[in-house]
């Protein structure tokens, strides 16, 4: 008799388990769901475009950073420590990211800079790198040549106004990679004698934005002799640093 | 015989409860939310890194965190990402320290199915610097 009196207690304590059991259930799935809520997403080839994007401002740095007198391995040190930074970075596999400066007649350890006479200067940077990433979606191995140029191109007429006083334009074209850019800073020269002057504002000095990478400098000096030699000085908006020389020609 | 219809009435009431504390148990677990949805997450994340790249694009990104401007970057985000979204950004050096002494963020991600993207910076300065920018991302409301 006792022992049916409390068999709908045992009904009700074991609805109570089944309750508690599925309840808790959900709960830890809703807790695992949770934990993958927060999920490292940067996939392989938004990983490979991170990399070449990066290897690039690296580069860039590097040139801008010889270019305006410093050391002639930055570029090699540079890349070595990027090679070594980003190789732990790459959460769901292997990343290896090798690199060869180029080194031929024009290049020294990747590095061309030219500010000949001629009205023509160059800062180049050229690297070859090779991307090898293993992961758990694939296996991918990406090759890349990473060439950064600012050439400088410089066009010099004069007209004479006296004697020795002359209206002397210089026309100047920045160009990135071949392309049109534009300056952040330039600065022109012209010689006399063994001396290379500014010319300011007492010489007429203009200096006209064409907006598409094209200059022109115009300013009035006196010069002694009949020869009239300019030289164009400038930094491109990525600081690399470019200057040509050019003799104007009297027209 | 009236004791023996006590007990079955109480037996059946016994049942009531029973199949209604199981019955409110399956409803709590269905009220529940459900687990995060992948695919909106992995949308959000390629959302996150497509940003991280275009503020990336001619140095940007690098030239702000060297001039410690935090508020820019900020700024940049409201105006790439689009609206609804709630972004919390991290910035580390590369011993792992974090560099941004503020909070880069448009609202509090506490308590929503949030996306991470980890996005590695070198900086276009003569002196080359490097970062890790990551990136959380959740839907609002």
């Amino acid at each position: 008799m006792r022992k049916r009196a409390n068999s709908g207690q045992i009904l009700l304590i074991a609805a109570f388990i089944m309750a508690s059991l599925l309840v808790s259930a959900q709960l830890y799935i809703l807790e695992v769901g949770k934990t993958s809520g927060e999920t490292e997403s940067d996939t392989l080839s938004n990983f490979m475009l991170n990399i070449q994007s990066g290897s690039r401002n690296v580069v860039i740095g590097s040139l801008a950073n010889v270019s305006n007198g410093g050391l002639s391995n930055a570029l090699e040190l540079n890349l070595r420590e990027w090679v070594a930074f980003i190789a732990n970075q790459y959460s769901h596999g292997k990343s290896t990211l090798y690199y060869t400066l180029r080194d031929t007649a024009r290049y020294s350890s990747g590095i061309w800079l030219d500010w000949s006479l001629n009205g023509y200067g160059v800062s180049s940077a050229y690297v070859n790198f090779t991307h090898m990433l293993s992961g758990f979606e694939a296996d991918v191995d990406q090759s890349y040549p990473m060439n950064i140029t600012t050439t400088l191109l410089i066009a010099s007429t004069n007209r004479r106004l006296s004697e020795n006083t002359k209206q002397v334009n210089v026309t100047i074209n920045v160009q990135n990679e071949a392309e049109p850019a534009l300056a952040r800073q330039i600065t022109i020269y012209y010689r006399v004698s063994s001396n290379w002057l500014t010319p300011d504002i007492t010489n007429n000095y203009t200096l006209l934005d064409y907006g598409n990478g094209t200059y022109l400098a115009s300013f009035v000096a006196t010069f002694p002799t009949e020869s009239v030699e300019v030289s164009a000085h400038i930094a491109d908006c990525r600081d690399i640093y470019v200057q040509a020389n050019a003799t104007s020609i009297e027209i | 015989m009236a004791m023996f219809d006590r007990k079955g009435q109480i037996r059946i009431i016994e049942s009531f409860l029973a199949i209604a504390v199981v019955f409110s148990a399956v409803l709590v677990s269905v009220t529940f939310p459900s687990a995060p949805d992948l695919s909106k997450q992995k949308s959000l994340a390629s959302m996150g890194t497509q940003t991280l790249m275009t503020l990336d694009t001619n140095g940007t990104l690098g030239n702000l965190i060297l001039q410690q401007n935090w508020t820019d970057i900020k700024t940049a985000l409201d105006i790439l990402l689009p609206t609804g979204i709630s972004f919390n950004l991290t910035i580390c050096d590369e011993n792992g320290t974090t560099v941004n002494a503020e909070v880069i963020q448009n609202s509090n991600l506490l308590g929503r199915e949030a996306v991470s993207v980890q996005y590695v910076c070198a900086t276009r300065s003569q002196t080359v610097r490097f970062f890790v920018v990551r990136l959380q991302l959740a839907w609002m409301g």
